[in-house]
């Protein structure tokens, strides 16, 4: 008998549905991935058990016996953990208060919290996860992102006598973290495997979870196409289950177009926490940035597009000086900028995607520059998305409807929308489905064709090596090195961002 | 379109209808008539300039407490340079400036400086209402010092006709009104920057990354809202031909809370000018119908603010439905 059974899992909302027919079951003891592109109903399934959302018709067993879920406070009492992509902190309280959110804090005569207890239980869940370098007591805010996201699972690891945990959630809990973060959180998860607790583990870093798990089902439009185990399935076989069609390969081939003149010229540029860097990008050419989180891609990315201000050095961009002060001012010197965070830093999300795709070419694609023509703007809309492949009811939808994937074209819409000289790319495929992410990565070729520069700071290396001509590597602030990406080895690529000699051959 | 979508839209506008059946049928000789609508309109045209002005702040998610004591101002600063003798022309253009310009230090606090619109313009309020009492002495402006142009303004208006022998006419308070609701709503609506404030408020950092000169949007916005506020301010001291430190008080409240009307209109909860318009209706027709019919005015104040937490109530209601 399994541990946890889900049959016939049905939800629509307002009439269309999110899962038509859903069965997933989950053994005691085992690590059980959920594939699936984004808006295939993973999200949704997950709401479910965490008794966000209510289902139109469900059969849950645990043990064999029927439950339901009717709130998260259930899920919690089930053993059920949680840990969501977008799952928030509260940067103004302490490690231990944001590891005790949702919890009972510890008492002392009934009534007054007692911080010892609190933050020395803190510090033990921390510890599970091998962190011993964040104090339980200082700010969240203080914290880096990554460290921010080890809190956010640790909380998931407090050990709780009256509900104890029998199910761990993990929706794409390595985003943030650096590959040894992610190896301790691995290792935690096979011994929680071994003492019989149960993972359902979502990413779409499919290497990783061939590697960790011990099953996998997957998603497609609502339904469960499939579940296996992962010793007997491929990487090129999942990925072919994820999109319902078989994919010859990851990336689009290379430019045949030879790179032209000089786009783009940097000279001993410093800004923020950027040592002065050096380099140079030709027309039609992809430079890659890697580097381990931190190392000073952002500071780069955010100079060349006017928000960081410059502390020194020279830009020149197409053979003219260029000193942004705004990004205004990078806009209008023809750079455009994919950001890091979609939702926060991308997208209006309560806006139709035209507004989203125009407003940076607000001026040129209004009559005079001052007055709006909304039917002009949405045919522009609408081409630019045929551009770049989106899948929407129109350019009048709201984004915040759309998948993660179609979101991110429409931040790619609206930075083609200027026809820029030179793209910037933050993590641009970061969090979107195998589907979209080739079509973004057709997008950035088609692009350098037509001669555009283009910056692609990534933190998954394949993604660098299999676009990129050169590769920039950062370290501490500075480029220690830009290597041609032709040929090179991931295993070489990640000694160099780590400073290691690469290994000999 | 289910029921609840069909209260999520238009539950407000169906509230509107059933106040107006209701004092139609409670007053059937007086309520719906054009002389009456005529008075209304009149009645509510400092608040709709206001209320304007909110809404263009309102837009970016900010909002302005310092409406009211600016007005208030604007009619001390008319009143004050009346009585010195300067021509009615100039004492009106300096009481508008003022406006601008303090509504532009509120732009330059909230978006240059950082502080929150709340705490910002809390602060104008009491620095407004203190110069008010000041240039004022305390006491009102009134009589022989404010011209008989100024005073005879604000009981003007085209000439409509005869209604039963009576002469009616709109009102001038109106056409200024109508004017300053169409100027905002071309800017809102139809224009570059109207569209940049929508964007500043559905995310500022996607605006700002996407190259909105957001605080100097900023600036501009809090501006006009200071300039209608002047406006109102001028309407109010035209209306009752004098000039009083206290009497634009009631109106910031009042502003926000037909913004916020308006806002349970509109399908993602943005304020919309005309949507704010009818949040101006309902309150003037409310406060219309009431004093008609005799009702407290401190029973007025209760009724009105329930109406309000009803409606934004409703709204929200229907929108967790959706989930």
């Amino acid at each position: 008998m399994s541990f946890l059974s889900l049959d016939n899992v049905q939800k629509a909302y307002a009439g269309v549905p999110a899962l038509r027919r859903v069965s997933l079951t989950i053994e005691a003891g085992e690590i059980h991935a959920l594939m699936g592109e984004n808006g295939a109903g993973k999200s949704t399934l997950i709401k479910i058990l965490a008794g966000v959302v209510a289902p139109d018709a469900a059969d849950i067993r645990i043990d064999g016996k029927p439950v339901s879920i009717g709130s998260p406070h259930e899920a919690h009492r089930l053993g059920f953990r949680f840990i969501h992509q977008e799952f928030n902190v509260v940067p103004a309280l302490s490690v231990a208060e944001n590891i005790f959110m949702g919890r009972r804090y510890p008492t002392r005569a009934g009534v007054l919290v007692d911080w010892r207890t609190l933050n020395a239980t803190a510090r033990d869940a921390l510890e599970r996860l091998g962190i011993t370098h964040i104090d339980p007591r200082r700010k969240m805010a203080q914290l880096s992102p990554g460290d921010q996201m080890l809190v956010r699972i640790s909380s998931a690891f407090l050990s709780e006598p009256d509900a104890p945990a029998r199910l761990y959630v993990m929706d794409e809990p390595t985003a943030a973290l650096t590959r040894d973060e992610s190896e301790r959180l691995f290792r935690v998860l096979r011994e929680i495997r071994s003492h019989g607790g149960s993972v359902l583990y979502v990413s779409h870093r499919l290497d990783e979870v061939m590697a960790l798990c011990d099953r996998a089902t997957v998603m497609r439009d609502g339904e469960t196409i499939d579940t296996g185990r992962m010793a007997d399935i491929t990487h090129d076989d999942l990925v072919a289950l994820m999109i319902g069609r078989k994919v010859a390969d990851a990336y689009p081939p290379p430019a045949t177009r030879r790179p032209g003149g000089t786009a783009l010229g940097v000279r001993d540029l410093s800004a923020g926490d950027l040592r002065p860097v050096s380099f140079s990008l030709a027309e039609g050419e992809i430079l890659g940035i890697a580097g381990l989180s931190g190392s000073g891609q952002r500071e780069l990315v955010r100079a060349l597009f006017g928000d960081l201000p410059m502390r020194g050095g020279s830009i020149s961009l197409a053979g003219k000086p260029y000193r942004p002060f705004s990004p205004a001012d990078a806009w209008q010197a023809g750079v455009a900028y994919v950001p890091r965070e979609r939702r926060s830093e991308g997208l209006m999300l309560s806006r139709p995607i035209f507004e989203n795709v125009t407003l940076a070419q607000l001026s040129r694609q209004s009559f005079g520059g001052s007055f709006l023509t909304p039917r002009a703007e949405q045919r522009f809309a609408a081409g630019l998305g045929a551009d770049v492949r989106l899948r929407s009811t129109g350019p009048r939808q709201l984004a915040g409807e759309l998948s993660g994937g179609n979101q991110q074209k429409v931040v790619f819409a609206k930075a083609l929308s200027g026809n820029p000289r030179l793209l910037l790319l933050d993590e641009p495929t970061r969090g979107v489905d195998v589907g979209a992410k080739f079509d973004i990565y057709t997008i950035i070729r088609d692009m350098t064709e037509k001669g555009m520069a283009v910056i692609l700071v990534s933190s998954d290396l394949p993604e660098l090596i299999g676009m990129c001509d050169r590769i920039a590597v950062m370290r501490e602030g500075a480029i220690t090195e830009i290597v041609a990406a032709a040929g090179l080895r991931e295993d070489d690529l990640l000694n160099r961002c780590y400073g290691r000699a690469p290994l000999a051959a | 379109m289910s029921i609840g979508t069909l209260l999520r839209r238009y539950g407000t506008l169906i509230g509107f209808a059933l106040i107006l059946a209701y004092f139609w049928i409670n007053l059937p000789d007086t309520f719906m008539t054009a002389r009456n609508w005529l008075n209304i309109t009149q009645q509510l045209s400092m608040l709709m300039v206001v209320a304007a002005g909110m809404t263009i702040v309102m837009v970016m998610g900010d909002f302005d407490l310092s409406v009211g004591s600016a007005a208030s101002l604007s009619g001390i600063v008319a009143g004050v340079l009346f009585a010195a003798g300067y021509p009615t022309w100039i004492a009106v253009g300096v009481a508008l400036l003022g406006g601008l310009v303090g509504g532009a230090v509120n732009g330059v606090l909230v978006s240059f400086i950082g502080i929150l619109p709340f705490v910002a313009t809390l602060a104008m309020l009491t620095i407004l209402s203190g110069a008010a009492f000041v240039l004022s002495g305390g006491k009102t402006i009134s009589g022989a010092s404010i011209p008989a142009e100024f005073a005879q303004f604000a009981r003007g208006g085209i000439p409509l006709g005869e209604i039963g022998g009576v002469a009616v006419m709109l009102p001038n308070l109106t056409i200024v009104a109508a004017c300053v609701v169409f100027a905002v709503w071309v800017l809102l609506e139809q224009t570059t920057f109207g569209r940049r404030l929508y964007a500043i408020g559905g995310n500022i950092e996607a605006a700002y990354l996407s190259g909105v000169a957001v605080r100097r949007l900023k600036l501009i916005a809090f501006a006009l809202t200071g300039l209608s506020a002047a406006a109102a301010g001028l309407m109010y001291a035209s209306r009752v031909a004098s000039a009083n430190p206290t009497q634009g008080s009631g109106l910031m409240l009042n502003a926000i809370a037909a913004v916020f009307l308006g806002m349970t209109m509109s399908e993602q909860g943005v304020p919309r000018i005309l949507a704010t318009v009818i949040g101006v209706l309902i309150l003037g027709v409310l406060d219309n119908g009431l004093t008609q019919m005799s009702v407290d005015s401190y029973i007025r104040q209760i009724l009105v603010g329930a109406i309000i937490l009803l409606a934004v109530a409703a709204s929200s209601f229907s929108k967790r439905l959706r989930r």
